[in-house]
């Protein structure tokens, strides 16, 4: 096989997979199977890929181009840079193990669901790999067309009111990213993220970034994520903190700090501080949260702003520790996120006051609970204290008050990692706990051990993604040259 | 030489995983085997590279790397591992002391339901402890600091159905996080200025005079959160929640000293900024004052061994400050056998007693428990520092050398070290009086039972014999004046400053100042204790100040954890409920507001549609145009 046409099969094969899904008249169970062995397909494909990755070689590998309407310079241009191979990976990992869990729980209505995912799957790889502004544009609003129905249909009591607040927060973004995406590519006569020339336009950043900063989210523009990552079905939750969100973090990379310098520069200390804001103030939050998932969502909010951090210090380390951490946190985030849906498929409820005590008894998801816990709050020599400690030693060389705040932020990580761990597990055993709620059975252990093992993995070796996303000695010059 | 260093690291974690992986699949006591086994043979290890550092010339030490750990930029840090004296020394007493407290545990956890996450926790301790000693530079040794206190938390609350456990296992961490977070911003300064965290590169030396003090001052803060020295000390007496042989270990004979080894480690830096190395033997005399102080009012076993930990943790620190690393780094020794063998006997106690805790029921316990009783007397005896016990050795140099600084504050340390000693014997022989002479009271008749016909398990008592011998001879390695090949061994790693180096008159006179004061501290106690008049001191207000700590534990509830808990609260009831999590639902009504008004002009006409879409879209790219 070609290998510049894995790219287009790690696009195209779930989305093949999707169609196939709705045309055949499957079973529940055998749609299932089929969608988790496509999503298992992706895995091995994207394996295939890292395989034959070049790191000693710059510029962008298995790359594809067709014109598609010449006369606009728009053309299906898609290939992956280390750091995008590394983000896909995470999508085709964390899909497959949502995926698995949707078939664990016997999701109803499996042919439109099973469908979604992996449509889900195939447009979030796309926007990783997407080359061309309007294909960016075409998979940025194709992943969240699955979405939005994912949580309309699947998700809890007040499922409609969180898809609502979604749609119009992402649409907003979403549509002013469309308007500058035409103009930069009018002014420059190509759509070609590649070969495009570097823009000087502010507005045109903010367009960008408005989209971005909805996406990642970063304070203030957050107001959609509590009641999505409380509403939508757990499987979708993780997607959405552990994929989704990365992929507004990767927006602000590769398109707004690469393609508009100067405005990056411009507007620096204005997005470490919003950064910062959602950092300090996700932190706070999720340490008064009630409930699993409140506290896992104001999390993720508190690790988009230090990945966000990471990226606008605008340093080697600052680019490296980002990268890493939005690997880590993918993982960590999907990984909580499916145990809260084990933890509620077990209670019935996600509130810290009706729980407690699960660890007697229950050894695997205890140990499993606290390993992602102590990792999440970044324990010294986790992956994650990796991407957190090279990130906030990238953000000290701009100005020292970042890493000193994003230092406090790493003691209120403990405070609210903490209490979860605790609420769950430790004490006295909530009124929900039955003393017949089982264990962490075969099959979710299936869907939460790899991705345990994949944290365990890098917490050894943070230099196989640190040292492995851009070329050469130096990130941030890598970024400058735009990855060439 | 490298070998045994890896050896020492990985055994133990060997074990952890091994007990981890099979589960309920082995029985307990293998599991408690397992663990015991691994952390011998990293005790093996750390002898192997002991023997072999030894016969080289010269013994400076070497490096050994795995591979490099982080990368990115010009910033890289190897897993790598520095053999020298001085992480010799440190691997010999967490895997030696270690060995002994985990074979302990066998006998006290027996029967305990949960025995084999017991011993993965303990066995990965000794892991991270050694981590943390072996790092080849300061991110691994970051690494093995924050992992030391994963395995402290998880240790503290391992008896997770209790809340005060739990209680006092979040607030070790989160209290050695903190620690954690000044060490972080320490490095990131150094790496702003060096690029490099590891021990070769003669780190720190080139900073600006402001930087390595606030470098000294971050590394300050984590030696302080981990080793419960003033002002972030309130977390160690709540460790006591844990179970015994974790007291031991973790918090008195290993853990709670990596402050010191962090200074002894880090001496270039603390040197260059001698300010900041002078606040920590300031620190350290404080806090040896203030615990030992309150551990005279405590009623709780394990509490007052807590605090005499915390005094005699300040003692090293007061040596490692005033440039005596040898000194602060013997007095660890010694105080890990002491130390460990005094919370053992502790233990045997407290296991004879059906778990009791309050030394106000177990008096006369000696009668019943003799050789708990004669153990004890030794490591009583050492921590006093009578000759000829360990503690005598040791503690004594460390409060000479601040006489030999000759400085007004020299001799305010050199004071506080000798009122330490009185109040260590006070204390100490509180202890004695009230729990093992005389006739046994009701109560420990009563609840006194024994284990096998013996004190306690052949598991329990094998190391407290072995520790009493030790705490007895362990002294004799070195007697600064005319012996010191403790010094000598050390020599190259942390050299002894010249400022802090005592003749041989100041080393005679302060041997017999301590010695003196710890004897009138022992004489007080048993004018006071042996004929239990009173267990606590009657002066009401100090002794209520004394009972809750200084109010330490209410002043930072009231100047932390209070207006952070009520911020957070407030930020989610002013803000984030009016007003972010409102915009999205207020949007959503205007746009459906305007949804029906701007329905009016759906007329149904294909023209106007396609006017209005391409007027608004050129409208847009239009704006954007013109605005650049």
């Amino acid at each position: 096989m070609n290998a510049s046409s894995l790219t287009s099969i790690l696009i195209w094969l779930p989305i093949a997979g999707a169609i196939l899904i709705w045309i055949l008249p499957l079973s529940r169970y055998a749609t299932g199977s089929l969608a988790l062995l496509f999503s298992l397909a992706e895995v091995g494909f994207w394996i295939e890929q890292a395989a034959r990755f070049d790191f000693t070689r710059s510029g962008l590998q298995m790359e594809e181009r067709a014109t598609w309407f010449g006369d606009l310079h728009v053309s299906y241009h898609v290939g992956v840079y280390g750091f995008s191979m590394w983000l896909v990976g995470l999508t085709v990992v964390a899909m497959a193990a949502c995926t698995g869990y949707g078939f664990w729980v016997g999701r109803d209505r499996s042919r439109a669901y099973f469908g979604l995912m992996l449509l889900l799957t195939g447009a979030t790889v796309g926007v990783f790999v997407a080359q061309d502004l309007l294909v960016f544009y075409a998979f940025f609003e194709a992943m969240l067309i699955p979405l939005y129905v994912l949580i309309g249909v699947w998700g809890g009591a007040r499922r409609m009111e969180a898809t609502i607040k979604f749609v119009i927060y992402t649409m907003a973004g979403s549509l002013l990213m469309l308007a500058a995406i035409i103009a930069y590519g009018l002014k420059s006569g190509t759509f070609d993220l590649v070969n495009g020339p570097t823009s000087a336009s502010r507005w045109l950043f903010l367009g960008f970034m408005l989209a971005f900063v909805i996406k990642a989210p970063l304070f203030p523009f957050h107001g959609w994520l509590p009641d999505a990552y409380r509403e939508a079905p757990p499987e979708v939750s993780a997607v959405l903190s552990g994929v989704i969100a990365k992929a507004g973090l990767y927006g602000m990379l590769r398109i707004a700090i690469a393609k508009f310098p100067d405005p990056t520069s411009f507007y620096r200390t204005a997005v470490l501080a919003l950064a910062a804001a959602a950092l300090v103030y996700g932190s706070l939050l999720a340490f008064r949260s009630t409930d699993f998932r409140g506290v896992v969502a104001y999390s993720s909010l508190a690790q988009s702003g230090l990945i966000a951090l990471g990226l606008f210090a605008g340093t080697d380390l600052g680019f490296d520790g980002a990268v890493l951490q939005m690997v880590a946190h993918g993982l960590i985030s999907t990984s909580l996120f499916l145990i809260a849906g084990a933890v509620e498929r077990r209670t019935t409820t996600g509130e810290f006051r009706f729980l407690g005590g699960m660890a007697r008894g229950r050894p695997a998801l205890a140990t499993l609970l606290m390993t992602l816990g102590v990792i999440s709050l970044a324990v010294p020599g986790s992956a994650s204290f990796a991407g957190e400690f090279l990130i906030l030693a990238g953000v000290f060389q701009r100005a020292w008050w970042w890493s000193a705040i994003g230092a406090g932020a790493i003691v209120l990580a403990a405070m609210y990692m903490l209490r979860l761990i605790s609420a769950v597990l430790h004490e006295a055993r909530g009124s929900t706990v039955a003393d017949e709620a089982l264990d962490l059975r075969p099959g979710e252990l299936a869907l939460v051990v790899p991705l345990v093992a994949g944290l365990l993995f890098l917490s050894a070796w943070p230099a196989g993604i640190s040292h492995h996303s851009f070329f050469g000695q130096s990130p941030a010059a890598s970024v400058r040259s735009q990855f060439k | 030489m490298t070998g045994g260093a890896w050896l020492c690291l990985l055994a133990p974690l060997g074990g952890t995983s091994l007990i981890t992986l099979c589960g309920t699949r082995i029985p307990r006591v293998a599991a408690a085997w397992i663990a015991t086994t691994s952390v011998f043979v990293a005790f093996g290890g750390a002898v192997w590279a002991f023997v072999s550092l030894r016969s080289q010339n010269g013994h400076r030490g070497e490096f050994t790397t795995a591979w490099t750990w982080l990368e990115s930029g010009n910033f890289h840090a190897g897993l790598q591992l520095f053999v020298d004296p001085l992480s010799t020394v440190m691997m010999l007493i967490v895997s030696g002391v270690g060995g002994l407290i985990v074979l302990y545990s066998i006998g006290y956890m027996d029967g305990d339901d949960e025995e084999r996450r017991y011993f993965a926790y303990i066995s990965f301790f000794v892991f991270s402890m050694l981590l943390l000693v072996e790092g080849g530079n300061l991110l691994l040794l970051l690494a093995g600091w924050g992992l030391v206190g994963l395995s402290s938390y998880l240790l503290i609350g391992f008896w997770h159905e209790r809340p005060s456990a739990v209680e006092a296992a979040k607030k070790a961490f989160v209290m050695n996080a903190f620690g954690d977070a000044t060490m972080a911003l320490a490095f990131f300064i150094l790496i702003a200025h060096t690029h490099s965290l590891s021990f070769v590169s003669g780190f720190g030396v080139g900073l600006s005079p402001t930087a390595v003090n606030l470098v000294a001052l971050g590394l300050l803060g984590g030696a302080a959160a981990k080793s419960a020295q003033i002002p972030l000390q309130t977390w160690l007496p709540d460790a006591m929640e844990g179970p015994t042989p974790v007291s031991a270990l973790i918090h008195a004979a290993t853990m709670v000293t990596a402050g010191v080894y962090l200074i002894a480690r880090t001496h270039f830096i603390f040197e260059q900024a001698r300010t900041v190395e002078l606040i920590a033997a300031g620190t350290g005399a404080l806090t040896l004052l203030v615990a030992g102080l309150i551990a005279l009012v405590q009623v709780d076993i394990k509490r007052v061994i807590a605090y005499s930990t915390m005094s005699q943790i300040g003692y090293m620190f007061l040596g490692a400050g005033v440039g005596a690393y040898s000194s602060g780094m013997f007095h660890l020794m010694t105080h890990a056998f002491f130390k460990a063998l005094l919370f053992m006997t502790a233990g045997l106690a407290i296991h004879a007693l059906a778990g009791e805790q309050d030394i106000r029921n177990m008096r006369g316990l000696g009668r019943l428990m003799p050789f708990t009783k004669w153990c004890f007397l030794a490591g009583a005896l050492a921590l006093v520092g009578i000759p000829p016990f360990s503690g005598f050795f040791s503690k004594d140099s460390i409060v000479a050398s601040t006489a030999a600084l000759g400085t007004w504050y020299g001799w305010i340390f050199w004071v506080c070290g000798i009122a330490g000693a009185f109040l260590t014997g006070l204390y100490t022989f509180r202890l004695w009086f009230l729990v093992f002479p005389g006739e046994p009271s009701p109560f420990v008749r009563e609840h006194h039972h024994k284990h096998h016909g013996r004190e306690g398990a052949w598991t329990m008592l094998v190391p407290v014999g072995v520790l009493a011998v030790l705490a007895t001879v362990g002294g004799w390695l070195q007697w600064s004046p005319q012996w010191h090949p403790f010094s000598d061994w050390l020599e190259p790693a942390a050299r002894t400053l010249a400022v802090a180096a005592p003749t041989n008159t100041q080393e005679y006179y302060t041997s017999v100042a301590t010695v003196l004061a710890g004897l009138a501290g022992i004489a007080v106690a048993w004018a006071i204790y042996s004929e239990r008049k009173l267990a606590i001191p009657a002066a009401p207000f100090w002794r209520r100040t004394l009972e809750h700590k200084f109010w330490f534990d209410e002043l930072y509830d009231a100047v932390f954890y209070k207006p952070t808990a009520a911020f957070a609260a407030a930020l989610r009831r002013e803000f984030e409920e009016p007003v972010v999590l409102q915009t999205g639902p207020d949007l959503g009504r205007t746009t459906l507001e305007t949804g029906g008004f701007v329905r009016r002009i759906q007329t149904g006409l294909l023209r106007t549609y396609v006017l209005f879409l391409a007027a608004g879209a050129a409208g847009v790219v239009l704006a954007f145009l013109i605005a650049k």
